[in-house]
């Protein structure tokens, strides 16, 4: 793309551009050290989740700051438009990724304290690292601007609700055979649901940037299966 | 059900707009060189069409040519159709009055008569209408409340039009186009010469206006072609670049053409 007349403007665009994959390297940096904690009982990993997510929100704030500005100043139009209005979408799902790792972290303490913990948590850490790699590819494909990796990267998400159900049911099972799980797996399954709300902004990321490059929205009819809802198979 | 209900009133508007003005292949020369290179598009009815573009580009000579004033000129000619409602007004034997009372035009300069208010309205509608003066009293007061302009000039119909501030000039010069009850109006900048609030006030009228007339209006001013028009066409160079709906255009255009000059980055 030829450069703008006024060079301050691509100036203007790059750095909110910056902003974006500075949240997003944050949002990914947070999921995996937020998983590893769990995994690993590491709380003091926990508490660089939590401290993490004050940058995040700070970072957030700029950009919607700059981005303000810049469509006040600039009143950018056509793919200048989308890609500023589409950074503030991008900003708002991937503050929601850090809160949602900041709640995982939050909860390493909790499930630390059960003896069986390391193998509970076990069964959601392929979960995780299919998350991860959804958080880290959407934000690659964008940058190299890879409109039919992007489409493909939002239909993967239903990958991540599979192992959701499947994650679901086998702490259902543990809490089954041994009431003292109970504690460890309810907070292991708001860690399986955090990851799978994570997926779902990487999803709305994935969409988003499809429009910021296209112009077009994806269609909106997209594979979903949660069948978390469904009774519990009889024990 | 409400959105159901919308989406059913869209897609009737969106299938039967009725067109006001038809461009076929339509060349124009000034002198030997060509500034309107085989331009096709179709204007509907009671919308506003904007047509943005580089100086030069050909936008103003497109508007001169929907009601011939480029025959004011010699050595300007035009070859092509123009149908207006089915009619070729580049025909010959087309009434040029007949043709510019249908087709109204207000200037990027406000150019009122030097003459009072009232007369710039009444001048107009003189020369196609014979009217009481209670008549035309009212004819008047009509244009002038049509132009928005009626509360700050009905106290003073006596004074000099040019004594005027340039907004309210030129919705001066609007009140007049109205008054002769066009079909078309056609504006040629018409706030490049204006102050925000004044500008505010002409959109305001072009929304009210459109109710009732086909409007066509070159503007410089991107962010105004997208605030007030339906359509919009980008020419660059004589040639019609992209004809699409305003919001197409403006968010996303199918043109690299359009894109690079409306995100600035032309040239």
């Amino acid at each position: 793309m030829a450069e703008h007349t006024v060079t301050s403007f691509d100036d203007d665009l790059a750095h909110i551009s910056r902003l974006v994959g500075a949240m997003a390297d944050l949002a990914g940096t947070m999921v995996g050290d937020a998983t590893r904690a769990l995994i690993e009982s590491d709380t003091g990993l926990a508490q660089r989740v939590v401290s993490d997510d004050v940058v995040m929100d700070a970072r957030q704030r700029e950009l919607d700051n700059r981005a303000i500005t810049l469509i006040a100043k600039r009143q950018p139009m056509a793919d200048d438009l989308r890609a500023v209005v589409g950074a503030i979408r991008m900003a708002g799902d991937l503050e929601r990724i850090g809160d949602l790792a900041k709640n995982i972290a939050k909860r390493v303490g909790a499930v630390g304290q059960g003896s069986m913990s390391r193998d509970l948590s076990h069964s959601i850490d392929a979960m995780a690292q299919l998350v991860l790699i959804q958080v880290k590819g959407v934000v690659e494909e964008y940058s190299a601007g890879d409109t039919a990796a992007l489409a493909r990267l939002r239909n993967d998400d239903e990958r991540i609700d599979v192992k959701y159900t499947s994650v679901f049911r086998e702490l259902l099972t543990y809490m089954m055979e041994d009431p003292r799980n109970i504690t460890a797996c309810t907070h292991l399954l708001f860690c399986a649901k955090n990851l799978e709300r994570i997926g779902d902004h990487v999803t709305n990321i994935a969409e988003n940037a499809y429009y910021v490059l296209t112009g077009e929205q994806l269609p909106a009819a997209r594979p979903k299966t949660d069948e978390t809802a469904m009774p519990a198979p009889a024990a | 059900m409400l959105s159901n209900e919308i989406i059913t009133a869209d897609v009737i508007n969106a299938a039967t707009p009725k067109t006001k003005i038809e461009v076929k292949n339509l060349n124009f020369y000034y002198g030997e060189s060509k500034a309107l290179k085989d331009i096709t598009l179709s204007l509907p009815e009671r919308s506003v069409t904007a047509f943005i573009g580089p100086s030069g580009c050909g936008k103003s000579t497109l508007l001169r040519v929907f009601n011939r004033i480029y025959e004011l000129y010699p050595k300007q000619r035009a070859d092509g159709e123009v149908l207006l409602d089915g009619t070729n007004i580049l025909d010959r034997s087309q009434d040029l009055n007949l043709l510019r009372t249908k087709i109204g035009m207000v200037f990027q300069k406000p150019t009122p008569f030097p003459m009072s208010i009232y007369e710039n309205i009444a001048f107009g509608i003189r020369l196609y209408e014979k009217l009481t003066k209670a008549e035309m009293d009212e004819r008047v007061e009509q244009a002038l409340k049509r132009a928005a302009l009626w509360t700050e000039v009905k106290d003073k119909l006596d004074a000099s039009g040019t004594s005027l501030s340039g907004g309210q000039q030129q919705r001066l010069c609007i009140a007049r186009t109205v008054a002769v009850k066009p079909e078309v109006i056609l504006l040629d900048e018409p706030c490049s010469a204006l102050d925000p609030l004044s500008t505010a006030r002409i959109e305001e009228l072009i929304d009210e206006l459109q109710a009732d007339y086909t409007i066509v209006i070159v503007t410089h001013n991107m962010q105004q072609a997208a605030r007030v028009s339906a359509q919009t066409a980008f020419m660059y160079l004589g040639e019609l670049i992209e004809f699409d709906k305003t919001e197409k255009i403006f968010t996303a255009p199918s043109e690299k053409r359009t894109q690079d000059y409306i995100t600035g980055r032309f040239g």
